[in-house]
């Protein structure tokens, strides 16, 4: 059987990029956060391993991901949930620094070692049958248990056994057992066992007598077994209904348990759903409630001593807010903060003659903060030669002692480089049959697809603006585009193309003249005459020499820029730099890179990372804390969580980053 | 103690806070949440500010904001008759599915009757008195909790502003109306399919009750843990300031 129990909680299938198994009532739980975060992190380093050659990588990493989206497991977009490629990773940190060590796995099909002999193991570990037990060993009967323990961290653990085929003096056991308990009794038989027993629907609880508990259950009954950790509670589940509290576990939080079952008669066999398929009981209600009990506990908490002197809720949220957005250098929002928290609360006093504690929101005047929010908005906007001549000219020296996001800005202009060139690839080949919805800050000058097809070249710059490519240009067509480069780079190298004249601004500082000059004649020119566009979109078309000179130079200064790049840092030891430094070099590589497994890279998004660490050295710089008093107070209850969640505590009900989680995954899937 | 310099939490101390620090919440979460606030609670101006300043996408749509800004305006201003109205023209359901706002809001109404009368020039209680005939006391006396909101109310006719009770006095506070718009906030949010609500609020929540059952539960964690607002800031508040107790027992 080919199975390697140690593999992964994805051991049903070869691929590392499916998403890690979360049965559906962990979903949006702190322990799926976290299991998911360690996946993409593993992921993006076996990706490492794929990528040496580029182009196979591309079409087995699209393979795999769109397979994957059927998956029952599958909780966001695919594409969107593996948002933390190499970049990410390094700038996130994930909530990985809250607790001292990884996510416990979740438990993913029977062990192929921690079994008795007379079991036999099929699909994958998932089913287990009966050989007969073996007379040398004296054994009494035959059990197994999972590959890993059920996690405390879950808060509720839940699982499923289907009794597939039963011999009629059989005798079948379901429940969970400590790691030393002998496997050659049944499970509840033992110290440190707990099961349900289906010849006489008894409840075993660490001895051999067992208490009247359920319905006895055979061949085709689903059982269930769930431990809330919280409580202490365990319960079982047959076809579905719930039979109530079984037992309840001794007090101990650090105890290991483990699903385990036992049989004792040749070809008896149960199947187990750890979660790959829906379960026959509706656990995700029992699981929503249990977390609404510990969420009106949290609604219900008191904030005002949260600070001395005592503030309500409402003062203290815009204290914490009007604080953050002056410590990041949202200077505007700041103001028009106060401004409106001060109206909001003048209104309070009309007509009552109660003076009003007024807290005073307006931020100081600061020149550094105004000149922190322009160093972002460069960078947020793509421009990172601007942000680096304002580094120059405001915080010099600050990069002595941050190379790293002195490494990371020198990464994201060459990304910012690679992001024009598949603009303006995308511009030169037309728009594809699909294009997709955009909605990022490259409409902002409100120019679409309507251009008129007596004006190719403008047609080709509003795309170029306005919608992005569709990723299935013609292989050829870069070809091409390569060898006229190796022409048009002498040309260039002749004629002395300034350097950086096409460096790092957002819309590339001397291609973005040309383009404004054309279209700001396109829109008074281009309106219904759309249909005619197809015939451009399967070349060039008249649009080619215009392009041809933009694109290859920009593509002559890019590589440049990538050689200067690889010179200054590939003697970094680090090995994180030198991965980042390969992946983001490799981009050129790409034919379509917003197809490439690298695609992540591009992402507008990527540029948030950026700006705020960037940021945040200037405030260090500065002599200021680096965070704000309302990233304390997160880091402060995600670290406290991680406390009460780790042995089972109410703190694994309760997740800073949920739905919103999710509701914002699927805007950024519309968005990039 | 021979390591007299080193107090004894130290080691403790150590391993939480350096966790704390080491935890970097990612900004655009952050941002994502403090948007989420600007437009559940109603801050058009500063949520536009802040999608341009922060990049934050997509950028709020303005006009679902600016009835329930309206509406919160005119309830902190004490017009609750124009917020009714507008509540109405928003949608008639909301009020009439929820029996206990509507009342909430009357009531409020009253209390600003009332309050005029306090007032120096005009001492006529008859409108105070035809409003809680007519408009709350036959919603009252299917309710008992309604009924002695009213008859609570009323007793203000009966004290003078500087012999009343705390409970009484309390119902002057203008705190009230900032529980009552916020309840009305968040009736529009429901009737406008956003359940939850400001997500922010979860979180100043979730960090009080996460370090009280920590301190419950015996967990190794500092005696006090600073958010990083004292201080500099602090010492502006003075005795004026209002405190939130009793807030939790008025959640929706």
């Amino acid at each position: 059987m080919p199975s390697n129990q140690w593999s992964t909680a994805t051991s049903t299938g070869p691929s590392l990029e499916k998403d890690p198994l979360i049965p559906s009532y962990l979903r949006g739980s702190r322990l799926a956060g976290r299991l998911q975060a360690a996946h993409r992190a593993k992921h993006a380093a076996s990706a490492a391993a794929t990528r040496d050659n580029p182009r196979s990588g591309q079409s087995s990493g699209a393979g795999s991901l769109s397979t994957s989206s059927s998956s029952v497991n599958l909780h966001k977009p695919s594409p969107a949930s593996h948002r933390g490629m190499t970049h990410d990773i390094i700038e996130r940190a994930a909530p990985a620094a809250v607790y001292e060590d990884q996510p416990s796995p979740l438990p993913s099909r029977w062990s192929d070692t921690d079994k008795a002999s007379g079991l036999e193991l099929s699909d994958n570990g998932l089913e287990v049958r009966c050989i007969g037990l073996s007379k040398t060993s004296h054994e009494e009967a035959a059990a197994v248990r999972a590959d890993h323990p059920m996690p405390r961290e879950c808060g509720i653990y839940y699982f499923e056994v289907e009794v597939v085929s039963k011999n009629k003096e059989g005798l079948i056991s379901i429940g969970f057992s400590g790691p030393k308990v002998t496997l050659s009794r049944l499970p509840g038989w033992e110290p440190d066992s707990w099961a349900y027993h289906g010849d006489d629907g008894n409840i075993f609880a660490c001895q051999s007598s067992g208490k009247s508990y359920g319905p006895k259950y055979a061949m085709l009954d689903v059982i269930g077994c769930g431990v809330n950790f919280r409580t202490g509670s365990v319960f079982f589940t047959n076809n579905g209904n719930l039979l109530g509290n079984a037992v309840t576990l001794p007090s101990s939080k650090t105890a290991t348990l483990y699903p385990s079952v036992g049989l004792k008669k040749s070809n008896e066999k149960l199947r187990v759903n750890f979660g790959h398929t829906p379960f026959i009981f509706d656990i995700d209600t029992l699981v929503q409630k249990e977390r609404r009990i510990v969420m009106n506990e949290v609604n219900a908490a008191n904030v005002s001593t949260l600070t001395s002197p005592p503030l309500s809720e409402n003062q203290l949220i815009h204290k914490l807010i009007a604080q953050y957005l002056a410590h990041d250098g949202y200077i505007e929002t700041a103001r028009a903060f106060a401004e409106e928290v001060r109206q909001e609360t003048q209104a309070l006093t009309h007509g009552t003659g109660v003076a009003l504690g007024m807290q005073d929101l307006e931020p100081g005047e600061d020149v550094d903060a105004i000149r922190r929010q322009k160093i972002r908005s460069a960078v947020l906007e793509g421009d990172i030669d601007q942000a680096l001549g304002y580094m120059q000219k405001w915080y010099d020296g600050v990069f002595a002692h941050n190379e790293n996001i002195y490494f990371k800005l020198r990464c994201r202009k060459f990304i910012e480089m690679i992001r024009r060139l598949t603009e303006l690839q995308d511009a030169a080949a037309g728009v594809g049959p699909e294009p997709r919805p955009q909605r990022s800050g490259h409409s902002s000058t409100g120019v679409s697809s309507s251009a008129s097809p007596a004006f190719s070249a403008k047609k080709n710059a509003a795309a170029h603006r306005g919608v992005p490519g569709t990723g299935d240009r013609p292989l050829s067509a870069a070809t091409d585009e390569f060898d006229v480069f190796d022409h048009q780079m002498e040309l260039d190298e002749q004629l002395g193309a300034p350097p950086g004249a096409l460096q790092g601004n957002g819309g590339g500082a001397p291609v973005e003249g040309d383009w404004e000059t054309v279209m700001d004649t396109s829109d008074d020119v281009g309106q219904g005459a759309g249909g005619v566009r197809r015939s451009h979109s399967n070349g060039y078309g008249h649009g080619r020499p215009v392009h041809k000179d933009s694109y290859s130079r920009l593509l002559a200064e890019t590589l440049d820029y990538g050689k200067e790049l690889k010179m200054e840092f590939s003697s970094d030891p680090r090995r994180e730099v030198k991965k980042a430094l390969e992946d983001t070099l490799a981009l050129i590589a790409y034919d379509n890179p917003r197809e490439s497994p690298l695609r992540e890279l591009l992402e507008e998004r990527g540029r948030v990372p950026v700006a705020e660490e960037l940021n945040g050295v200037i405030l260090v710089s500065l002599g200021r804390p680096c965070t704000s008093a309302l990233e304390r107070l997160v880091a402060q209850t995600e670290v406290l969580l991680g406390e009460l969640s780790g042995d089972g505590g109410a703190g694994a009900f309760v997740n800073l980053f949920d739905e919103d989680e999710e509701k914002k995954a699927k805007e950024e899937g519309v968005g990039s | 103690m021979s390591f007299s310099t080193v107090s004894p939490s130290t080691p403790t101390r150590h391993s939480f806070e350096r966790r704390v620090e080491e935890h970097k919440p990612s900004k655009m979460d952050i941002n994502a949440v403090i948007m989420d606030y600007l437009i559940k609670e109603g801050y058009p101006n500063s949520a536009r500010k802040f999608a341009v300043e922060a990049n934050v996408k997509p950028a709020p749509d303005e006009e679902s904001m600016q009835a329930r800004v309206e509406i919160r305006n005119a309830i902190n201003a004490g017009n609750i008759q124009t917020a009714i109205e507008r509540i109405n023209e928003l949608n008639p359901e909301i009020l009439e599915r929820d029996g206990a706002l509507h009342f909430a809001l009357l009531r409020l109404q009253l209390i600003e009757l009332i309050r005029t009368t306090l007032a120096p020039p005009s001492t006529d209680i008859m409108p105070a008195l035809n409003f809680a005939t007519t408009q709350l006391a036959p919603r009252a006396s299917t309710n008992r909790e309604f009924l002695d909101d009213l008859e609570k109310t009323m007793a203000l006719l009966v004290f003078s502003t500087e012999t009343l009770m705390p409970q009484l006095s309390e119902l002057l506070n203008p705190d009230l109306r900032l529980k009552v718009a916020d309840r009305v906030n968040s009736a529009i949010l429901r009737s406008q399919g956003a359940h939850r609500e400001a997500k922010i609020k979860e979180w100043v929540r979730a960090r009080k009750w996460s370090e009280q059952e920590a301190r419950r539960s015996k967990k190794d964690i500092p005696a006090r843990m600073r958010l990083g607002l004292d201080g500099e800031e602090v010492e502006e508040d003075d005795d004026e300031v209002m405190n939130g107790n009793g807030e939790d027992t008025d959640m929706l």
